[in-house]
């Protein structure tokens, strides 16, 4: 089964050159049944990899522009009045998909904002009285402008919380800005990606992600990492248990890509930036610059 | 960071190091003490300008200075004094060397003696509380050293609640640690501090100012009610030899055993008597003491007298009676207090005939004499004019001017002229009552003498003829012309807000002494007897099963947290862990050191990639590992593989 994700992966690299780590994160998040954050300046390949991601693993996908007057019935969909049998019928909206991207969710107004972020969390959309179950496997990639950029909203902490992982994409290295530039259109070349995984498979996939056990020498790292987060002076705040059990999660879909059925220390460690990086308040807004210190100081069980 | 570099740190340390040595003052040399400064202030500019401390060779030099100067002021090493001055000479040139941290713990744990040695010197409350004081600066000084962030004002405050945390286990340390006895001969060679005090004879032509210091003497704790101010006289030594001038005790007092047995009646006042350090064994008892604990004895003249070293203070539990008859006077006795120098002259003899001294009953004599003291021009001053030449004579037809010693000796001559059998009794007479405390201080200028006069039936009776001239300075225990030098009673009247402040210094003070007297009653003076009335007052009768129990106990309580400390750490570590750990250090020798946060993956694919040869070993230990350690599913064979692998390796 490992294999499949392998050939996934692989096939990914080709499309986004040179951020296999990152593809990689993108795969464990969604294993993890997780929410993907992408920052970055346009133009990165943000999109590119979310649309990549969708076509791979055979999901619907629907990209969502949020621009500053979006509002939440352009999102979640909205009741219509039907002329010929005089009822109000629900138009579902471009959320009920199994893969969202919403593009610069930053630029939106908090309400707007809120909308994609309960459905999210619920995994349910509530309209007049009624609930709307969303497909399963529901996935959200939402990426954002960094939030110095004119007309953002940046997301609270609440809402940021939500994310299992956000992802820094950066600049592509020269080789593989040569290769981009040599090679042929993206978009074209997603169009012809074959479909690797069903969402039935990614389905049971999820489910043997959380049979990966975690031993209680992974379970003391885990929690001297969150308490030290809570206890260094570092963080303004440190990472609550909603993030601890995120940081699991992720390790144990790190450990499966890994081909283990176990998790160990060097798991934790390598999703530790992309899962506490935007829950921590420091200096700095680099993930991994932020993370740095618990690496160095926390002592591997 | 090199905390011996850290200017924080040293300046805090040099502070309290200057502030421990400060009450030394008193008594090492002042050459020792501004060489010691010398030196402090030498390293504190040293914090700034690193290449002004002095080099290994200067150093020697100062040493040997240093040594020069203690042997020139002190000849010798042992002993109280020596060993002080050495130790403070030793920090002071150690402040000079400070390189490591080592050495910053060296000069805090010197420090420590230093402060400690102060209470050889002195053992008041307030040097207490100041050593108690210091201590606390250095403890801070301790912590800001291993500190990340030394913070002088956080370090006090951590100070300050350790030695609060420390004071209960001191108390208990306190009360049940045997009270061991300096050995002598740690003091032998301390110089012989003259007290002022009472001596052993009195001469009141050759005083012109008697002296009044403020020294306590002694206290005294009523058990029941207190004696009104008349009936204060604390007996001291008795004079009944004299030269004209010169009053003396009688050193042969040994015709104890023909003395008539005193009756005593009245209600008896019981106390406890807490003598200061003397260097005399008088123990100055209310007249007349009967009961008395076992180092002390009753003479001849009634006086109490201790065998036991006056040099320390000591407590008393003293019974006495104010109402006494001692019953028929010894030969001895007569002989002693009817003598005189020589024939009186025809002035005295004049006068004591005038006062009906030779033809009428000595009561009839006595109260004429104070009628005369009286009447006739005698004034009472502390500052009398010199009588060198037949001083009572002086004193009784010219001068006219006299404290209470001239009172007693010219009374008593008189007695003596007109065959009266009469001695000079010194003491101390009254004492100021602390209303707090409720005890009566008695300090040097309370010093008294008056007269016993021996009266048929009645026994030896006790005539104050100071009494007579300032009956204020016995009735109420003022000492005007002692007020008035101290500036305490002036002839201005005082404004009602100068009275208020002045009462309420006086309460103030009454306070402190009350404190002070509980702090020598209670810590000063808790030695092994006290200890073992207390212990035993609180069931504890052997002092040897006690100190038994208290080392088993403090031994089983300290094995308890040890194992306690050590199997928690013992159980966090798990075998397949402690093999993996002899694995890493194994791998030290080979220049790998596991970091902190490094998971075994990847130390072992650092390890791969230092030493490839060794890539299969190192990957099967560290895939075992990790199955034991975070996997699922691992056998006690997997164990006994790592082992086995580990050792092979």
């Amino acid at each position: 089964m490992q294999n499949d994700t392998q050939h996934l992966l692989e096939a990914a690299n080709q499309i986004i050159l040179g951020k296999s780590h990152k593809i990689r994160l993108a795969l464990c998040c969604l294993l993890a049944r997780g929410h993907l954050l992408i920052e970055d300046i346009p133009g990165v390949g943000k999109t590119t990899l979310a649309h990549t991601l969708a076509k791979l693993l055979g999901l619907q996908y629907q990209r969502i522009q949020f621009t500053s007057d979006i509002l939440p019935a352009d999102i979640i969909g909205a009741s219509i009045f039907d002329p010929k049998n005089l009822t109000f019928t629900f138009l579902p909206g471009p959320l009920f998909k199994q893969l969202v991207l919403a593009d610069e969710i930053n630029r939106a107004t908090p309400k707007a904002q809120s909308a994609l972020l309960e459905a999210m969390e619920e995994q349910t959309i509530s309209v007049e009285g009624k609930t709307y179950q969303l497909p399963e496997p529901f996935f959200v990639i939402a990426t954002q402008n960094p939030s110095h950029q004119i007309g953002t909203f940046p997301l609270p902490e609440s809402q940021l919380d939500r994310f299992l992982m956000r992802l820094e994409l950066g600049y592509p290295n020269q080789e593989s800005e040569r290769l981009l530039l040599q090679g042929q259109n993206r978009r074209s070349l997603i169009n012809s990606l074959p479909v690797k995984l069903t969402p039935e498979q990614l389905l049971i996939m999820q489910n043997k992600v959380s049979e990966v056990y975690a031993s209680n020498a992974v379970l003391d790292y885990c929690q001297a990492i969150i308490s030290y987060t809570r206890e260094s002076s570092d963080y303004q705040y440190g990472l609550s248990p909603r993030a601890g059990l995120a940081l699991l999660n992720a390790a144990k879909a790190w450990a499966f890509l890994d081909k283990r059925d176990a998790v160990i220390p060097e798991d934790i460690q390598a999703v530790l930036a992309a899962v506490a990086g935007h829950r921590l308040k420091s200096g700095n807004n680099d993930s991994a610059a932020i993370v740095a210190p618990i690496l160095a100081k926390v002592a591997v069980q | 960071m090199n905390r011996a570099q850290n200017k924080n740190i040293l300046i805090f340390l040099l502070a309290s190091i200057g502030l421990i040595v400060l009450p030394h003052f008193e008594h090492i040399p002042n050459a020792v003490f501004a060489f010691f400064y010398l030196l402090l202030i030498w390293r504190l500019i040293g914090i700034w300008k690193q290449n002004w401390l002095p080099n290994k060779l200067c150093l020697f030099i100062l040493t040997v200075c240093g040594l020069a100067l203690l042997y020139s002021q002190y000849q010798g090493v042992l002993g109280r004094d020596a060993g002080t001055r050495l130790f403070i000479m030793a920090l002071g040139l150690k402040l000079l060397e400070i390189k490591s941290e080592r050495d910053l713990y060296v000069i805090t744990y010197l420090a420590f003696i230093v402060a400690a040695s102060q209470f050889l010197y002195e053992q008041s409350l307030l040097m207490a509380a100041y050593i108690l004081f210091v201590c606390s600066a250095l403890l801070a000084t301790l912590i800001c050293i291993n500190s990340c962030k030394p913070n002088p004002v956080v370090a006090i405050k951590t100070a300050g609640l350790i030695i609060i945390q420390a004071l209960p286990m001191a108390v208990v340390l306190f009360v049940l640690f045997p009270r061991v006895e300096a050995p002598k001969w740690m003091f032998f060679n301390e110089q012989y501090q003259a007290k002022t005090g009472l001596s052993d004879n009195m001469e009141p032509g050759s005083i012109s100012d008697l002296g009044m210091s403020d020294e306590l003497v002694f206290r005294v704790k009523f058990i029941g009610k207190l004696p009104p101010p008349r009936e204060r006289y604390w007996r001291g030594p008795v004079l009944s030899y004299t030269d004209g001038k010169k009053w003396t005790q009688i050193k042969k007092l040994n015709f104890s055993h023909y003395m008539d047995k005193p009756v005593f009646n009245g209600t008896p006042y019981q106390y406890t008597l807490l003598m200061e350090p003397q260097d005399k064994h008088w123990v100055f008892a209310l007249e007349l003491p009967v009961e008395f604990t076992s180092p002390v004895s009753r003479n001849a003249n009634y006086q109490l007298i201790t065998s036991d070293t006056p040099d320390k203070r000591t407590e008393y539990n003293i019974t006495s009676y104010p109402n006494y008859n001692t019953g028929f006077i010894t030969r001895t006795e007569f002989k002693d207090a009817t003598q005189l120098p020589n024939k009186p002259s025809d002035k005295i003899t004049q006068l004591v005939k005038q006062l009906q001294g030779f033809d009428s009953t000595p009561e009839n004599f006595i109260t004429q004499l104070l009628t005369h003291f009286r009447k006739e021009d005698f004034h009472y001053t502390l500052t009398p004019p010199l009588m060198e030449e037949n001083p009572i004579e002086t004193f009784l037809f010219k001068t006219r001017y006299g404290f209470c010693s001239h009172y007693a000796a010219a009374f008593v001559y008189l007695m003596r002229v007109a065959h009266i059998p009469a001695r000079v009794v010194t003491g101390y007479q009254g004492g100021e009552y602390n209303k707090i405390g409720h005890f009566l201080e008695i300090r040097q200028a309370d010093a008294h003498a008056w007269a016993e006069v021996w009266l048929e039936n009645k026994g030896w009776v006790r005539i104050d003829p100071t009494a007579a001239i300032a009956p204020e300075r016995i009735e109420q225990n003022i000492n005007i012309d002692q007020l008035i030098a101290s500036g305490i009673i002036n002839y201005v009247p005082l404004s009602e807000n100068a009275q208020q402040t002045l009462d309420w210094l006086k309460q103030s003070q009454q306070l402190w002494h009350n404190l002070d007297y509980s702090w020598q009653r209670w810590v000063i003076n808790y030695d092994n007897k006290h200890q073992a009335i207390f212990l035993s007052s609180i069931c504890i009768d052997d002092l040897k099963a006690m100190l038994y129990w208290l080392a088993g106990l403090i031994g089983s309580i300290t094995a308890l947290l040890s194992w306690l400390l050590l199997y928690e750490k013992r159980k966090n570590i798990l075998p397949e862990m402690q093999i993996y750990q002899y694995f890493c250090k194994k791998m030290l020798k080979h220049g790998l050191v596991k970091a902190k946060g490094e998971g075994a993956k990847d130390f072992g694919d650092r390890i791969i990639i230092e030493h490839p040869e060794k890539s299969i070993a190192i990957r099967k230990i560290t895939d075992l590992f990790i199955k034991i350690h975070y996997g699922k599913y691992s056998t006690s064979d997997d164990l006994k593989a790592l082992k086995q692998l580990i050792k092979h390796l």
